[in-house]
C-alpha cells in the first residue's frame, strides 16, 4: 500500500529536493530528438511521460566504454593502475519503466557468477531506482510474456504509479526507496485509501513454457534461416537492450602508455566470434540471430534461472528492418504448439 | 578495496623458445614473487595473456602445475596480439589473468592408463598434463603420448619429445602427416587417427586426453570409438574466441555453456551434446 | 500499384526469370514494413507498397549468403535504384543478375522524409519494370540548404556541432549495415593491425568512425538516407554525406547513382580535374 503521493505539478520540486540531498538525478531527457537517460540539470527537462527511451538504464551501471587499467611504458617495463571506480556518485534513476528495472536483477546474476564484477555492483550499490508504472503501453510492449508487468516491482527501490487525479503514488520496497521518500517528504502528500490508479494492459503474446522446450530441440530448424534473411547484422538491438551485456576488451595505447577498455559488443555483429586465425563459427546471419534468441530465452534460463528479456520492445523499435523478437518468439511458440 | 577481476598479474619474460615456424613458447615469472609462490592452477586451465598496448589473448597454461613460480604458454602467431607476443624479448613485461576455466581430471586419471594425444599446437595443453603425470609418475599406470604434426619442422616441444622418447616408462609415438617427413625422420608417417589405430591402446581402465585442430579431433574420436573407447573416457579442450575469460562478456557462449567457465575441458560426450558452433 | 507489383513479381517467379524477389512486406505494426524474401509465386501476395517502405533493399545484393540465391528481383524506390548503378560500376554485381522493379514514389515517411522534398527520381531512372505512372522530378535547388546553414557557422561552431553529434554514437554500425554501399568484407574498423579506428564508443573513436565512413562514401553515397533513419541516436549523418556530395559535385561535376557509364570520381583521374583540392 502506498502511503504517499506526489502531485505531478511538484515533479520539479522533487528533483530539486533530491539534488539538495546530494543525489545525482538521472531521468529521461530529450537529446537531439531522442529520449535517453541523462543527468538532469534543469528539473524541467525530466520527462516521465516517455514510454520508451531510445536506450536503457544499463549504461548507468555498465557504461558504453570504461577503462579497467591504465599503464605507462618505461624503458621496457610497464606500470599499471587499476581504474575500477571505487566510489561512484550517489545516484537516483527516476522514470525508468518496470521492464527497465527488471533487467537489473537479471544482469546481477551474471555479474556475480563466481567472479563478482565490482564495476557493476559498486554502481548498483550507489544507485536507487525509481520506476514509473506504465499506464499507456504500446504495441511493441510484451513484458507480460516474459514474466513482467506494467506495474512490476522487480529491480526497483520505489515505484511511482500515476493516478486519475494527476498524482504519482509512491510505493517503496527497500531501504533505498525509503530514503527517497524521506528526502522527498517536503513535496509529498499522504495518499488516500482509494486512490484510482491508471493501469495499462499488455496482452500476453506467448507462453515461455512452450517456447523453451522448442528452442532446446530445434537448433537446426529452418525457422532460423527464414526469419533471419532480412537481418542486417548490426548491433542496434543489443545496444538498446536493457539485458544485453556482451562486451569487448580493447587496448588503446601510444609509445608512452595506454588504457585497457571494456566496451559494448554484440553477438549479432559479424566478427563477434571470429578467431585470430580467421575461422568464425558463427559467420552467417541465421547462426548469429539464433544465438541471440537462444541465449536470451534458453541458455540464460539454464544458467541463471531467468529469461534475459524484459519485453521492453526497444530492439523491435530500433531495428532497421523491423525484426521483432516478440514475433519471432511467438512464432516459435506457434511451431511448438503445432508440432505437439 | 574490492577485488578488480580484470586486473592482470605483471609477468616478466624469462625465456623464449621458438618451437616451430610461427610458434613460440614463453616462460613467464611473476614480478610479484609472493604472488608467484602462491599461484596455483590445474592442468587444462587457461589464462588471458596480454601485451600492454596490443591486447589480451587466450591460451592454455602449457606448463605443469607441479612446477611453481612460473607458467609457460605456447602460441601460434595469427593476429595482432600473437604478433606482439612473438616479438617480446627476455625481460619484457606481459600481463596475465588466470587461472580460468575447468581442468583435466588428473585425480580420476590416477591409477589408470593415460593416453595423451596432441596434434600441432594442440600439444600445448596436453603438455601440461604430460609433465603433470610424469612429475607424479607413480600415480599413473601406462603413459602413452602420441604426438602428430603436419611436418617435422612444425613439431612443437622438440627438445621435450626427445626427453619423453628416452624415458623408459613413457611410450612416445611421434608421427608426421604423409609428405611431412624428412630423410632422417625416425618416427611414424601417417595421420594421427591412423596412428592411434595402429598403436591401438586398450580402453580398459584408460582415459584419453586429446587436443588439436577440430578436424583432427573429429577423426581421432572416430578412431578411438572404433577401438572401444566411450565418449566419456575422452577429454579434450576447446579453443574459443574469448575476451574476459570469466563468464561475463558472452563471447564464448555455446549452447548453455560458457567455454571459459564450464570448459575449456569437455568430454567427447559433452561436446557431442553442444550445438556445433565452435 | 500494389496489385501490379504483386502480379509482375508473381510473373517473374512463375516464368523462372528470377529465383528470388526481395520486396517489402507488412511490418509489426501498421506504420512499418519489413524486407521480405519471396521464392514462391503464391507468396507475392505478401508484397506491399506504401509510404512506410523505407528500407533500401539493394543492401542485400552484396550479402555473400544471397549471392548463390540465383537471379534476383529487387523492389526499388528511385533513391534505392541509384545504388544499383554504383554497385554495377564498382563491380559488385552484374546488371543482368538483378531485375529492378522500380516503384513510382511520392515520398516515404510520416511526416515526409527530408530527402523526398528534393527527389528527382520519383520514378526510378534505373529499372527494368516500372510500376506506377511516371512522376516528374522535384527541384533540387534547395537540396543543400541544410549544408549551407551549417557552413554559415565558423570553424569552432561547426567543430562543436559535430563533436556533440558524434559523441552520441554508440558504435552499433547500423548505419554501415543499412548502407548498400558499405559492403567491405572486412570493414576498416575491424582491422586491428593497426587499429585504424578505435572500436570503443568514446568521442575519439566515434568521431573517427563517422568521419571515415563519410569519407569512404564520398562520391559514392546515393543519398538514400538509410544511415540516418536507422541511427538509434538520431545523428544527422546525411548532413555529412551531403556536404561531401556537394564537394564532389562542385569539384568533379559528378553526382552518384545516375550514369552507369560515367567513371567513378574517386577511382579515376581526368586531366581537366580541378587542382583546388591540392591547395
Amino acid at each position: 500500500m502506498a502511503e504517499f503521493k506526489l502531485n505531478e505539478a511538484k515533479l520539479d520540486e522533487l528533483v530539486n529536493a533530491l539534488k539538495s540531498e546530494g543525489y545525482r538525478v538521472v531521468a529521461p531527457v530529450e537529446e537531439e530528438g531522442v529520449f535517453v537517460f541523462k543527468e538532469v540539470v534543469d528539473p524541467g527537462e525530466m520527462r516521465l511521460d516517455v514510454l520508451r527511451t531510445a536506450r536503457s538504464i544499463k549504461e548507468w551501471f555498465f557504461p558504453r566504454v570504461e577503462p579497467t587499467l591504465r599503464y605507462k611504458f618505461d624503458r621496457g617495463s610497464v606500470t599499471c593502475k587499476g581504474e575500477m571506480p571505487q566510489s561512484p556518485p550517489k545516484t537516483v534513476i527516476i522514470g525508468c519503466r518496470p521492464c527497465d528495472s527488471a533487467s537489473l536483477p537479471i544482469l546481477d546474476k551474471l555479474f556475480d557468477w563466481d567472479f563478482r564484477d565490482e564495476y557493476w555492483f559498486k554502481r548498483r550499490e550507489a544507485t536507487t531506482v525509481v520506476a514509473v508504472a506504465c499506464d499507456a503501453p504500446d504495441s511493441y510492449c510484451f513484458c507480460t510474456s516474459v514474466g513482467g508487468s506494467p506495474d512490476g516491482t522487480a529491480g526497483s527501490d520505489l515505484l511511482m504509479r500515476k493516478t486519475v487525479g494527476g498524482c504519482y503514488l509512491f510505493e517503496s520496497f527497500t531501504k533505498k526507496g525509503w530514503s527517497i521518500i524521506e528526502t522527498a517528504k517536503g513535496t509529498l502528500e499522504p495518499a488516500g485509501q482509494n486512490e484510482k490508479v491508471l493501469v495499462g494492459e499488455v496482452p500476453k503474446r506467448f507462453d515461455l513454457n512452450s517456447v523453451k522446450p522448442w528452442l532446446d530441440n530445434n537448433f537446426d530448424h529452418d525457422y532460423w534461416k527464414e526469419i533471419s534473411y532480412k537481418c542486417l547484422s548490426c548491433g542496434a538491438c543489443a545496444f538498446v537492450c536493457p539485458t544485453c551485456h556482451c562486451f569487448d576488451i580493447q587496448d588503446e595505447a601510444d609509445l608512452q602508455g595506454g588504457v585497457r577498455l571494456k566496451g559494448w559488443d554484440s553477438c549479432c555483429l559479424p566478427i563477434f566470434t571470429r578467431h585470430g586465425s580467421g575461422y568464425n563459427p558463427r559467420d552467417t546471419r541465421d547462426a548469429r540471430y539464433r544465438q541471440r534468441v537462444m541465449h536470451k530465452f534458453t541458455y540464460y534460463v539454464d544458467k541463471f534461472g531467468l529469461t534475459a528479456c524484459v519485453g521492453c520492445g526497444r530492439c523491435c523499435v530500433s531495428c532497421p528492418i523491423d525484426m521483432n523478437i516478440c514475433t519471432v518468439v511467438a512464432g516459435a511458440a506457434e511451431l511448438a504448439e503445432t508440432s505437439t | 578495496m574490492s577485488a578488480d577481476i580484470y586486473q592482470p598479474y605483471l609477468m616478466r619474460v624469462e625465456e623464449t623458445t621458438d618451437e616451430a615456424p610461427g610458434i613460440r613458447t614463453l616462460k613467464l615469472v611473476f614480478q610479484d614473487t609472493v604472488a608467484g609462490q602462491n599461484f596455483s592452477f590445474r592442468a587444462g586451465q587457461f589464462g588471458l595473456y596480454s601485451v600492454f598496448g596490443e591486447g589480451e589473448c587466450t591460451f592454455c597454461i602449457a606448463s605443469s602445475p607441479t612446477r611453481k613460480g612460473y607458467i609457460e604458454c605456447s602460441f601460434q602467431q595469427v593476429g595482432r596480439v600473437t604478433r606482439a607476443l612473438r616479438s617480446l624479448e627476455v625481460g619484457d613485461t606481459v600481463g596475465f589473468r588466470g587461472p580460468y576455466g575447468n581442468w583435466f581430471p588428473l585425480d580420476e586419471m590416477k591409477g589408470k592408463n593415460v593416453i595423451l594425444i596432441g596434434m600441432g599446437i594442440g600439444l600445448a595443453p596436453v603438455r601440461s598434463v604430460i609433465w603433470n603425470c610424469l612429475d607424479l609418475r607413480d600415480d599413473f599406470r601406462d603413459v602413452t603420448v602420441i604426438v602428430g604434426s603436419r611436418s617435422v619442422d612444425l613439431l612443437v616441444y622438440k627438445r621435450e619429445l626427445r626427453q619423453w622418447e628416452e624415458m623408459p616408462d613413457v611410450n612416445l609415438v611421434k608421427t608426421v602427416d604423409p609428405g611431412g617427413e624428412t630423410p632422417d625422420w625416425d618416427g611414424k608417417v601417417g595421420f594421427v587417427p591412423t596412428v592411434v589405430e595402429e598403436v591401438a591402446p586398450s580402453p580398459d581402465n584408460a582415459i584419453v586426453v586429446i587436443c588439436g585442430p577440430p578436424i583432427g579431433i573429429k577423426f581421432t574420436l572416430l578412431s578411438l570409438e572404433k577401438l572401444g573407447f566411450s565418449p566419456d573416457q575422452v577429454y579434450t579442450t576447446l579453443e574459443n574466441k574469448m575476451k574476459c575469460g570469466l563468464g561475463k562478456c558472452g563471447r564464448c557462449n555455446v549452447g548453455n555453456t560458457y567455454v571459459c567457465k564450464d570448459g575449456p575441458v569437455f568430454t567427447a560426450a559433452q561436446l557431442k551434446s553442444l550445438p556445433q558452433e565452435f | 500499384m500494389i496489385e501490379e507489383l504483386r502480379h509482375k513479381a508473381r510473373e517473374l517467379l512463375e516464368k523462372g526469370q528470377v529465383e528470388l524477389v526481395i520486396g517489402y512486406g507488412a511490418g509489426s505494426d501498421p506504420t512499418r514494413t519489413m524486407p521480405v524474401f519471396i521464392r514462391r509465386p503464391e507468396d507475392c501476395d505478401h508484397l506491399v507498397w506504401n509510404k512506410y517502405c523505407y528500407n533500401n533493399l539493394t543492401s542485400y545484393l552484396t550479402w555473400p549468403e544471397l549471392k548463390t540465391a540465383g537471379k534476383r528481383a529487387v523492389v526499388c524506390k528511385g533513391c534505392d535504384a541509384k545504388a544499383i548503378v554504383v554497385l554495377c560500376k564498382e563491380n559488385r554485381i552484374e546488371r543482368e543478375e538483378v531485375v529492378v522493379i522500380g516503384m513510382s514514389c511520392e515520398g516515404v515517411g510520416e511526416p515526409l522524409f527530408g530527402k523526398c522534398e528534393f527527389c528527382d527520381v520519383r520514378t526510378p531512372k534505373t529499372c527494368d519494370i516500372q510500376i506506377g505512372a511516371t512522376l516528374p522530378p522535384l527541384s533540387k535547388d534547395n537540396l543543400f540548404e541544410d549544408v549551407r546553414q551549417l557552413e554559415a557557422g565558423n570553424a569552432a561552431e561547426r567543430w562543436e556541432f559535430w563533436r556533440r553529434q558524434f559523441s552520441r554514437c554508440i558504435k552499433c554500425y547500423a548505419c554501415r549495415q543499412a548502407c548498400p554501399l558499405c559492403y567491405c568484407t572486412q570493414c576498416i574498423v575491424e582491422r586491428n593491425q593497426p587499429q585504424w579506428i578505435a572500436t570503443s564508443s568514446h568521442p575519439k573513436g566515434n568521431f573517427a568512425w563517422n568521419v571515415v565512413r563519410a569519407l569512404h562514401l564520398a562520391g559514392r553515397c546515393i543519398g538514400c538516407g538509410e544511415c540516418e533513419r536507422v541511427c538509434p541516436s538520431n545523428i544527422p549523418l546525411m548532413l555529412a554525406n551531403k556536404k561531401l556530395a556537394q564537394v564532389v559535385k562542385e569539384q568533379f561535376g559528378y553526382e552518384s547513382g545516375y550514369d552507369i557509364d560515367e567513371p567513378l570520381p574517386m577511382a579515376s583521374f581526368m586531366p581537366d580535374d580541378s587542382d583546388e583540392l591540392f591547395k
